[in-house]
């Protein structure tokens, strides 16, 4: 296996440790900065960015993404793309409609 | 493994030609499922994001009633156990039997340890009366706090979004159990761990998924 | 680069195999007895059962059809009941949807040829190939227990908040039954995926892969995109119903319009899902009975991707009446046009294909002659009703329903018995009547026109659709549309009796009756349980005409590791044995 071209990472139990050390770090932050009580908008950006960060590092180290074939980190990306599309296409429509949900 | 073209190790299907070709196949499998995982949950947040864009006041108001510390701690958890996958996943990778038994182990502990802790949100919640749907019947108290008359809109998909990811852990707790036992039985080796690998995959989206459900739902308010 | 480039290079040792014309072992024969079939992991076995029930459901479904076509003889009442007609319309739609259509062609016909053409001896996954069989007949169980359960009459869609209210029980047993043939549906797209990327034989570069292949590759992409949206909704729609959850119930401050979005999100391109694979089809029998490369190979494997994606982003046009907001209105009509550009490149190179080829008029290529027609009818009425102002009178009206029977009908249809005769005799090892075939297809078409034009022209006249009555203007079209019905009927029946009669005492058929350069012809008919007795090379496309045949029965000569991500094989690297 050793001298094939196709060897497997294998990440060192540090890389994970830290990995893991930042990922809770980020949790508490992202507790902390909620119990700042930001103004509207800035507190979803805020605790969005934070949760794209703690996703960026799970699928690159955890799952190995950044070793791995592109194509894989591709179909994560791709999946991603194609949620945001059906997002923001329905919110074509219930962002405009002229009476939210008339009956009620 | 490169010339081994007339030995089939054990390990690989009639149909590969060799334990790579296996590997990547099952992996690349896993990640076409895991797209598949990721708009199943799209669909929940997509409704999610749409009631939230119509009724802002509604969640910030029902967001109170849901416990940031829990929700935090089983945030810590679920990393805690993403992280002993890893773990495993790299004691396979050397051969460590007793290693990769111990990090499932401790994964299938802290997964748990995760449902126990929302166990006790869900019987809160449902003590106070905030239940799903046709169930929906608050404290006084409660109904003077969620003074909104769609709050059940709110716990509708509170309750979707971690009931559906509740039953992914436990799905997962399966998957482990049945990897310790395989394991015990020593089956993997760094020649072949490739259902280590895709239950590790499947369970890094499982907490990805919560690191998203855990700002949307707790924190945002 | 040089460097980098030999050090990619695998030389290959091939060698020529010409497949045997009377194979004394084939997957046929290979293990016998109902266990055996049961627990197969064979994709040659699991595509035969998966056409067995494709096969079962179409009687089915297509019969309810003669029964709503027969009670729509006569204006007011015929023979059944009111209740019962609006079951019967959405059991015939439900099952041809799911049970049928989105089957048909990938699981039935691309679990048998997908491998082969790969020159692979199984999909990536064998056990998950069976599972999906199963979970298919699992959610036709739960379908039959809505029926015992006050059955369902809410149309194929459910749409709420009729579906969430009224007759919960059958509602509930349905939708379970849908959420569980989604599973089916995606573990074929993860399959097939997996197994494209993964298990190419050496030598099937992306510009060589056969353009069935790049449809069916597009085809599981929007299954595996496509079909958890829908698990979810279904889902919703489930909790709805036993609980109310309310988010699909206006009541509760939830919206209807969204279950629609959620609903359309699957099933828009899950109609492509339906297509698609067709498409697949028609590209690999033009160029077989034309004898004659394919006219532009990239642009019809690409625009296949083009759909698929473009296909994602026109779901609200099946909602324009339903109140969405006027700028996702004009968005959606917008789009919707688009999707008719790589749908009419497909059509172009298709025609383009057969001028100045060698045509031979058999029965596939007769059927692909009926697709062309059909489908182009069907497309063309498709940009008419994705015109916003023409849509608001067109809408739900019987126009519609000729619309989607020439696309679907008329369209995967089509392309569905065209493969099935083209890769019958690959199948089974025997050749059905050429005569016979040819009757049928004939039957076919005649009995289509009939059945669908007149509801064009109804609809356009305003003549709702799901309406079990009907003013007396229309009784001609009606009529008319029942006669083609049954015309159809006596086709389909002509075309089993051709088929079980081929089984039978059927003419033993060659490896290669039409004498295609596709790989999954380079086997024996019927294959030998692991496809090719050795590992085909590929040094040509599958369009290749102008090649001689024998440079498409190269094997490796000795057993040699070369699949991978690099498997450049040159003409001048192979020898020849």
């Amino acid at each position: 296996m050793s001298e094939h071209n196709h060897e497997h990472h294998i990440s060192t139990a540090k890389q994970l440790w830290l990995v893991g050390g930042a990922l809770i770090f980020l949790t508490i932050l992202t507790v902390v900065v909620s119990n700042l009580g930001l103004p509207s908008p800035l507190d979803i950006i805020a605790a969005l960015t934070i949760a794209f960060v703690k996703a960026y590092l799970v699928a690159s180290f955890f799952m190995g993404l950044y070793w791995d074939s592109k194509f894989n980190a591709m179909l994560l990306v791709g999946a991603l793309v194609f949620f945001f599309l059906m997002v923001s296409v329905t919110l074509l429509d219930t962002l405009y409609r002229v009476d939210a949900v008339p009956s009620f | 493994m490169a010339n081994h073209s007339a030995t089939h190790p054990a390990h690989v299907q009639h149909h590969f030609v060799d334990s790579d070709q296996q590997f990547e196949s099952a992996k690349l499998g896993m990640w076409v499922f895991l797209v598949n995982e990721i708009l199943f949950f799209g669909g929940l947040f997509c409704a999610y994001i749409v009631f939230r864009a119509w009724y802002p006041e509604l969640f910030t108001q029902a967001a109170l009633e849901l416990n940031k510390l829990w929700g935090g701690v089983n945030t810590i958890v679920l990393i805690g156990s993403s992280l002993t996958v890893a773990m495993a996943i790299r004691s396979a990778q050397k051969n460590q039997t007793k290693g990769l038994r111990i990090n499932l182990l401790i994964t299938i502990a802290l997964a748990c340890v995760f449902m126990v802790i929302k166990y006790f949100e869900y019987e809160h919640k449902l003590h106070l009366g905030i239940a799903p749907g046709s169930f929906w019947n608050p404290t006084p108290e409660i109904l003077h706090e969620l003074s909104d008359p769609r709050a059940n809109i709110f716990f509708g998909i509170y309750y979707m979004m971690t009931g559906v990811h509740g039953l992914h852990v436990l799905v997962g707790i399966g998957l482990m159990i049945w990897l310790y036992i395989r394991a015990g039985k020593g089956h993997f080796n760094s020649e072949y761990y490739t259902p280590v690998e895709i239950t590790g995959l499947y369970w890094h989206l499982v907490d990805l998924i919560w690191i998203f459900l855990f700002p949307l739902l707790y924190l945002i308010e | 680069m040089a460097v980098a480039e030999t050090k990619n290079l695998t030389t290959l040792q091939v060698k020529r195999f010409k497949p045997s014309d009377n194979p004394t072992n084939t997957y046929l024969t290979d293990e016998k007895g109902l266990w055996a079939w049961m627990t197969t992991v064979d994709h040659k076995k699991i595509g035969l059962m998966y056409l067995g029930a494709v096969a079962f459901f179409f009687a089915l479904a297509g019969f309810l059809a003669l029964a709503l076509r027969t009670e729509l003889w006569t204006p007011a009442k015929t023979f059944i009941e009111a209740d019962t007609y609006n079951q019967l319309f959405t059991l015939h739609g439900a099952m041809m949807v799911f049970f049928v259509l989105v089957p048909s062609i990938p699981a039935a016909l691309g679990n048998f040829v997908l491998p082969m053409q790969l020159g692979a001896k199984d999909v990536a996954f064998p056990r998950l190939n069976l599972a999906s069989f199963y979970i298919y007949v699992f959610g036709a169980i739960f379908t039959f227990i809505s029926l015992a359960n006050n059955g369902f009459d809410t149309g194929w869609t459910f749409y709420t908040p009729y579906s969430s209210d009224a007759n919960s029980a059958g509602v509930i047993w349905v939708t379970l039954g849908v959420f569980i043939l989604g599973f089916s549906s995606i573990l074929t797209g993860t399959n097939f995926i997996t197994t494209i990327h993964k298990l190419r034989a050496p030598g099937i570069t992306w510009g060589r892969l056969p353009l069935n292949i790049w449809a069916l590759y597009a085809t599981s992409i929007i299954q595996v995109l496509a079909t958890p949206v829908l698990a979810i909704t279904i889902l919703l729609l489930s909790m709805e119903n036993i609980m109310d959850i309310g988010i699909f119930d206006p009541a509760l401050g939830g919206d209807p319009v969204l279950y629609q979005h959620f609903f359309w999100f699957y099933s828009h391109p899950a109609v492509y899902i339906m297509i698609v694979p067709g498409f697949g089809i028609i590209s690999e029998v033009i160029t077989t009975f034309s004898k004659k490369h394919i006219f532009g190979y990239w642009a019809i494997a690409l625009s296949s991707l083009a759909i698929a994606f473009i296909g994602f982003l026109v779901w609200g046009h099946h909602m324009f009446t339903s109140g969405q907001s006027s700028v996702a209105t004009t968005v959606f009509s917008f789009l919707t046009f688009l999707v008719g550009i790589p749908t009419g490149i497909k059509i172009l190179n298709w025609v383009a294909t057969l001028y100045k080829g060698s045509i031979d008029m058999k029965t596939p290529m007769l059927y692909v002659f009926v697709f062309l027609f059909l489908f182009t009818i069907g497309g063309f009425t498709g940009i008419t009703l994705g015109a916003l102002s023409v849509d608001i009178h067109l809408h739900d009206t019987y126009y519609v329903v000729a619309h989607f029977h020439y696309v679907m009908m008329g369209g995967t249809l089509m392309a569905l018995l065209a493969g099935l005769h083209y890769w019958w005799p690959k199948m089974t090892g025997k050749m059905y009547n050429e005569t016979l075939g040819r009757i049928s297809a004939v039957l076919i078409f005649i009995g289509f026109n009939t059945t669908f034009l007149p509801q064009f022209v109804m609809g356009a006249q305003g003549m709702p659709r799901r309406y079990y009555n009907y003013i007396d203007q229309f009784t001609i079209f009606h009529q008319t549309s029942t006669i083609g019905s049954y015309i159809l009927g006596v086709a389909f029946l002509i075309i089993l009796y051709n088929l079980m009669k081929s089984l039978i005492n059927g003419e033993k058929a060659p490896a290669n009756p039409w004498n295609s350069r596709g790989l999954e012809w380079q086997a024996t008919s019927p294959p030998d349980f692991h496809n090719f007795d050795h590992t085909p090379v590929i040094i040509h496309g599958p369009y290749d005409y102008h090649q001689p045949m024998e440079e498409f029965q190269l094997g490796l000569a000795v057993s040699h590791n070369g699949h991978g991500d690099h498997h450049e094989v040159t003409t001048d690297e192979t020898e020849k044995a």
